[in-house]
């Protein structure tokens, strides 16, 4: 079993200590990318559920910069330790609360106190009370608290604050603050400096009339920034010190002066002065003080990177990033820093220039296509062979996917247009078809008109020499059925034709002309080759068998069975209540299944050879595709609504199932319950991951893909009962690092090491010549010393010396 | 090992729709690219008579012998203007045959009266008269490897082998039942001949069988042959009758290769042409059939691979035709007295290339001064050098230029990019720029900020595209929105008002051309409908 397609964006990376890493939370894992190269080195593998937080414990000197261990959170209740060089599992400290943040102040601070060793770590972790009441409408379930990690417990009695829902933790990076948003309330809390489990930490309260989102501490001064969802950022300058001051046994004489002028700061919060800027349209999703504290990055939804000069409050933008922004992670390396996108993406960029170096891309997020065309729009497809899947994306492509070797393969830019996040979306790729052999692809585009000019329909077809996915354009076809939607596109198994069936009321047939030239086969592109149609009822879907000898087009209710080459009508059998939306022949055998949607959904299957119906089923099918058997396929039903409310708790949150049927049976054959079904796909993958991983006795008949709602997917045998994990085999193996340069001897190169040994060898080398008093008198006469103070060095060397030697 | 910073997103202009291309790709082939690279500067057309017959001569300078009438006018096709060098006008009737000898130096010409001669290229004076057809001579030929003698045919349905040097018929070949029109000799061998004829059978002969009546082999065209010539390898022979050019194998004893059929009418003459012979020396040539008809086209056959590679229009009915042995220079003869003398560009450089070699001496190369500091060059030295082959290449990111229109739809303003791209006259791009702003929602917020002048554009654009059937589909509706968004600005002047009466008026016609449509389609769909039944 394989499971992948995490999101890389649940919560911030963490690079490692000398730069060269990125720990990023990929659901029940922590997966190392080499920031190098982009491309995974390593995965952290023991936590059962979402890991919400990674903490590289830093180096205390430079000469520690080789050290990897690092502190991870999970929903699971645990919190580990691990060494990510082996990935080697060192600590588990188990709290039995869902954690959904975690901070640890003591490694931030620890550099001056190296010596005392026998001091406790102490984390702050933000948990979820799972005992608090669901139905209580205002139970608060979020909590603060404190854990002291080397004596793996939870701090009895210490919740620092109650929150309705666990709030994400954020640290100053001297580990002197942390705090927590609370909707209008900025919490900050100061660490003390002698941590003990029972201390009691001096809070300030910050106030604001709209809601925050982020904020961020400044590296040396007592400065905080919080961003809202208006977009505005505020900045509070020298919060705390009437508070924190007064913990630090000093006079507090100045405490209770509340007529001071203090511009901005509301009510009594505590802090000198507040200033806004405002700049951002949306809310603020990110916000970051750079290392040395004279600038602050922020971006939002709109997917600029801003950065502004504290002082100053001038702007620079990294701008056209194409998706919402949501975490920026500075590194060790001042020259690296990464900024992770609502896409799935985390861009490495070179720093003061802001040039993206490198993207690590997981698998693109499903996005919800607008009102007018989300009923044409087509799922995911499959490459079987290949174990590739493609996927529409947000700004207007397709990617493609490995599934054995969870990374992305390639991205296809099928409009020629720039993703603006935010803005309306009028034009959207709504189908899409792969040939068999994976050589070919095609899609159709929508763009939505603007009060009913100038909408348009495309449909494209690309063709790619190689195996890797990069597709160009062969051809463009305006308006393939005048103005009325396309529902379907398929390739034929066996030969360059193509259908695309349409709501207008006809199919066509499409085909590829060759020609040869040099020697090889050229494709001069697709023209129509025939048009049909049943009664100019609204086409809803095609396929074609096979063996590519029959082609079946769904008129409807009914399906209508056509010959590809001569385009004759051969057959029509079947009626269903509502519009057939899916059509899928079972291999090679003389089966075809259909499913239709809406308000009475049905799976049928039906004989070819008897042009009859075989069974039928009530359900609502998300996804058909046939097993390696040719009389067994699967599909993916929706729950009914009602089963899932009642028996809501037994399921355990599933909505969906995957049944395998047999052709000759109404019964199935097994049934799998799934999470997330709407929305997914199903595939039936020929290919095997990697001959290593599955050499251990029995030949792969292939595997079941499925992707749910969130493109997280599964791989699974539909034949073992046995769900034995395999991890995802990474064919490229480790990466090997690269030794680079940085900081200083990035500009100047390595320093010279001094051999002082070398040098006393060369001064006993020197042997006392034999005319000293030659040497005395040369240069010019300018520079030489004068003469009286010349006499005494000469005459002294013209005595004979004694060789030490003599002694 | 370009390393290109990777970037957030990239630059994408407006583009027009794209056009569908034509399904022959012409002009595109390095075939096709070769053979319209024969350029006619300007046809010969003060000849007032049709060429039955073009001949290159097969030694250099290639002189071409054209005969139109009675009279045969000689070229020098290397020269830049193409003028008769001189002209032979010894004959008392048409001139129908023409022939050089394998060394260049005499020329056989035949005409109708019945009477062959041998001229002297150079003095042009005839040497040899030799007459025994009874009839019109329709062809004449010089065995390739054999200077004695000549082969000729007539409307006597007789091919006649000749002594030149003694006037007298060697040997009086009877077979044909009609006009011999044609005739080759074989490239590999001097004894034997081909002659085609009326009656559809194209012999091949051997002097040397005595009994004279009877061919080594014959095949049969089908149709009246118009030519027929040896290919190169002696062993294959294209014949032309009608409306095909067939390909036969003389040694597998007559079998037919192949038949091309794409002429519309007579084919008339066939000749080689040669491709690619100058740049790749010997193996590189690659051989072609050149046939023309009387459908005006010029077909080039690849019998290789049996296909046709390129295809020439010219606007009369052609006659003749003559590839140079050097491959320079392509004629083709037409009914009504038009030579066109294509050459190739090629050649001129070659000329160029040869006379520089040659005046090597007189021509001293310009003497480079050393460059100071105190020049100005001296700072732009080494810039124009091009990179050598190992060298590690620092590429400067590409500048994408951007038009106007784009330029400001990327700061989105988009009313200054609407009015910007209507200034111009390009209507694809209007129409591009007009489909991105519905795109992105701005057209009817653009339409409604339209100042009167710039709405006045608007409309002239609007009455002079919305009805082309490209644009159609997106310019109706816009232009209905317009005058529903902007009725009171329009009212209020007077030029706008100009502008809906011209719209208004290409609108009408536009319907009443629909309602023409229409009604032919009224009337042709029972008939496709009643051939569809059959």
């Amino acid at each position: 079993m394989i499971r992948g397609g995490k999101s890389y964006v649940s919560s911030p990376p963490a690079f490692s200590n000398d730069a060269k890493r990125l720990l990023v939370c990929t659901g029940n894992t922590v997966s190392v990318f080499s920031t190098s190269t982009g491309l995974q080195m390593g995965s952290l593998e023991g936590h059962v559920a979402l890991v919400t937080s990674v903490i590289v414990v830093p180096a205390p000197s430079p000469a520690g910069r080789i050290l990897c261990y690092c502190w991870t959170a999970s929903l699971d209740g645990t919190i580990r330790y691990w060494d990510f060089s082996t990935p080697e599992l060192m600590k588990t400290v188990d709290v039995r609360l869902p954690i959904f943040s975690m901070v640890i102040p003591s490694l931030l601070s620890q550099q001056n106190e190296s010596s005392e060793k026998a001091s406790d770590v102490f984390a702050y972790i933000s948990v979820e009370n799972i005992r608090a009441q669901e139905t209580q409408p205002k139970a608060l379930r979020g909590q603060v608290r404190k854990c002291n990690l080397t004596k793996s417990s939870l701090a009895g009695g210490v919740t620092l604050k109650e929150t309705k829902k666990p709030e994400y933790i954020t640290i100053s990076s001297s580990g002197e603050f942390f705090g927590i948003l609370d909707k209008q309330k900025l919490h900050i809390w100061k660490v003390p400096e002698i941590e003990s489990e029972r201390v009691v930490l001096k809070r300030i309260d910050l106030h604001h009339t709209k809601k925050f989102t982020v904020f961020a501490f400044h590296p040396t001064q007592r400065i905080v920034a919080a961003g809202d969802v208006t977009g505005r950022i505020l900045i509070w300058r020298g919060f705390g010190k009437r508070t924190f001051s007064m913990g630090d046994g000093q006079a507090n004489g100045r405490s209770i002066n509340f007529d001071e002028d203090k511009p901005g700061v509301r009510g009594n919060d505590d802090a000198d002065n507040c200033s806004t800027w405002h700049w951002h349209p949306h809310e603020v999703n990110c916000l970051v003080f750079s290392s040395d504290g004279a600038y602050i990055y922020s971006g939002g939804r709109e997917g600029v990177l801003v950065v502004w000069q504290i002082d100053t409050g001038k702007k620079k933008f990294l701008p056209r990033i194409g998706s919402p922004l949501l975490y920026f992670v500075d590194s060790p390396d001042p020259s690296l820093a990464s900024i992770s996108c609502a896409d799935n993406q985390i861009h490495l960029l070179k720093m003061p220039a802001m040039e993206m170096l490198k993207s690590i891309s997981g698998i693109k997020l499903p996005f919800s296509p607008p009102e007018a065309v989300s009923s044409l729009c087509s799922g995911c497809i499959f490459d079987q062979k290949a174990g590739v899947v493609a996927l529409h994306t947000e700004n207007y492509g397709i990617q493609f996917y490995s599934l054995f070797d969870d990374h992305a393969i390639s991205e296809v830019q099928v409009c020629e247009r720039n993703h603006q996040p935010g803005n309306e979306i009028t034009v959207v790729v709504t189908q899409l078809a792969l040939s068999v052999d994976g050589s070919f692809m095609s899609t159709v585009e929508v763009r939505l008109p603007e009060e009913d000019i100038g909408g348009l329909v495309c449909l494209k077809f690309w063709t790619s020499d190689s195996q890797d996915k990069h597709f160009r354009l062969l051809t463009v076809i305006y308006e393939p059925h005048r103005d009325s939607d396309i529902s379907a596109v398929a390739f034929r198994p066996t030969q360059l034709m193509a259908v695309t069936s349409s709501f207008g009321g006809d199919f066509k047939t499409w085909v590829c002309g060759n020609e040869i030239q040099k020697g090889e086969v050229q494709n001069t592109g697709w023209t129509c080759y025939a048009v049909g149609s049943y009664k100019k009822r609204p086409m809803t879907a095609a396929t074609f068998s096979a063996d590519g000898s029959v082609l079946a087009v769904a008129a409807e209710t009914v399906i209508t069975l056509w010959d590809p080459d001569r385009n004759i009508l051969v057959a029509i059998i079947g009626d269903a209540f509502t519009p057939i939306k899916t059509l899928s022949f079972l291999g090679q055998s003389g089966y075809i299944v259909s499913a239709s949607r809406g308000s009475r959904p049905q799976l049928s299957v039906w004989s070819l050879s008897k042009l009859s119906k075989l069974w039928s089923y009530s359900l609502q099918i998300e996804a058909v595709t046939c097993l390696g058997d040719p009389s067994t396929f699967a599909v993916l039903a929706l729950l009914p609504k009602l089963a899932t409310e009642s028996q809501g708790m037994a399921l355990g949150g599933r909505d969906g199932a995957i049944l395998a049927f047999d052709v000759n049976k109404p019964d199935p054959m097994a049934v799998w319950s799934v999470r997330k079904a709407e929305g997914g796909a199903l595939a039936f993958l020929q290919g095997s991951p990697s001959r290593e991983n599955f050499t251990q006795g029995k030949t792969s008949r292939g595997l079941l893909a499925f992707v749910n709602g969130d493109h997280e997917y599964v791989l699974f045998d539909p034949y073992s009962d046995e769900a034995t994990e395999h991890g995802v085999a990474h064919r490229k193996g480790l990466v090997s690092e690269e030794t680079e340069k940085y900081g200083y001897s990035s500009v100047y190169g390595e320093l010279q090491e001094f051999n002082h040994e070398r040098n006393q060898t060369a001064e006993i080398i020197i042997a006392p010549s034999e005319k000293p008093w030659a040497t005395l008198f040369s240069g010019s006469s300018q520079t030489l010393p004068p003469l009286t103070k010349l006499c005494s060095a000469f005459l002294e060397s013209l005595l004979e010396k004694r060789t030490a030697v003599v002694e | 090992m370009e390393v290109e910073p990777k970037k957030a997103s990239k630059t994408f202009p407006v583009k027009p729709k794209l056009k569908p291309k034509p399904r022959t790709p012409s002009g595109k082939t390095p075939e096709s690219k070769y053979w319209s690279s024969f350029k006619t500067t300007h046809p010969l057309d003060n000849l007032a008579f049709s060429v039955p017959s073009l001949a290159f001569s097969p030694s250099p300078p290639h002189l071409l012998a054209a005969a139109h009438s009675a009279t045969v006018s000689l070229f020098s096709p290397h020269r830049t203007t193409l003028s008769p060098t001189h002209t032979i006008s010894s004959f008392s009737d048409v001139v129908s045959s023409l022939s050089f000898r394998s060394d260049g130096q005499l020329l056989a010409a035949s005409d109708l009266s019945g009477l062959i001669q041998v001229f002297d290229v150079r003095s042009r004076t005839p040497l040899r008269r030799l007459r025994s057809h009874a009839r019109p001579v329709r062809f004449v030929r010089y065995p390739v490897l054999d200077k004695l003698h000549l082969v000729s045919g007539g409307d006597d349905a007789l091919v006649k082998y000749w002594d030149v040097a003694g006037e007298s018929v060697v040997s009086e070949l009877r077979g044909h039942k009609d006009y011999v029109r044609c005739g080759d000799c074989s490239p590999a061998d001097a004894n034997c001949f081909v002659t085609g004829s009326y009656d559809h059978v194209v012999k091949l002969w051997d002097v040397r069988v005595r009994d004279g009546n009877r061919a080594a082999t014959e095949v049969n065209h089908g149709s009246p042959v118009q030519d027929v010539i040896f290919l190169p390898s002696g062993s294959l022979v294209a014949t032309a009758g009608g409306n095909s050019v067939k390909i036969w194998d003389l040694i597998g004893g007559g079998r037919m290769v192949y038949s091309m059929e794409s002429h519309n009418k007579t084919v008339t003459s066939i000749c080689v042409g040669t491709m690619g012979a100058q740049q790749s020396g010997e193996e590189g040539v690659q051989l072609r059939i050149l046939s023309v008809g009387l459908d005006g086209y010029m077909k080039v056959f690849d019998y290789s691979r049996m296909k046709v590679t390129h295809s020439m229009r010219f606007p009369a009915p052609l006659l003749s035709i003559g590839f140079s042995p050097d491959s320079n220079v392509r004629a083709i003869g037409t009914s009504n007295g038009i030579l066109y003398v294509g050459k190739r560009k090629a050649k001129e450089n070659a000329e160029g290339g040869a006379n520089g070699i040659l005046g090597l001496g007189s021509v001293e190369e310009p003497r480079r001064r050393v460059l100071k500091p105190s020049f100005y060059r001296y700072f732009h030295r080494g810039q124009s050098e091009k990179p050598s082959e190992g060298d590690y290449l620092v590429m400067r990111p590409k500048k994408v230029k951007l038009a106007e229109h784009d330029k400001l739809l990327k700061k989105f303003q988009h009313k200054n990019a609407l009015i910007s791209v209507l200034g111009g006259n390009d209507p694809e791009k209007v129409v591009a720029v007009m489909e991105e702003l519905v795109a992105r929602r701005a057209l009817l917020k653009c339409v409604l900020n339209l100042d009167a002048d710039d709405l006045g554009l608007l409309l002239t654009f609007l009455h002079k595209n919305s009805t082309v059937p490209r644009y159609s589909s997106l310019l109706l509706g816009l232009a209905k929105k317009v005058i529903d968004l902007r009725l009171e600005d329009i009212r209020a002047s007077d030029a706008l008002k100009g502008h809906i009466r011209n719209l208004k008026r290409s609108v009408d016609e536009e319907i009443r051309i629909q309602e023409g449509l229409q009604e032919i389609q009224g009337m042709v769909s029972p008939l496709l409908r009643i051939a569809g039944r059959r």
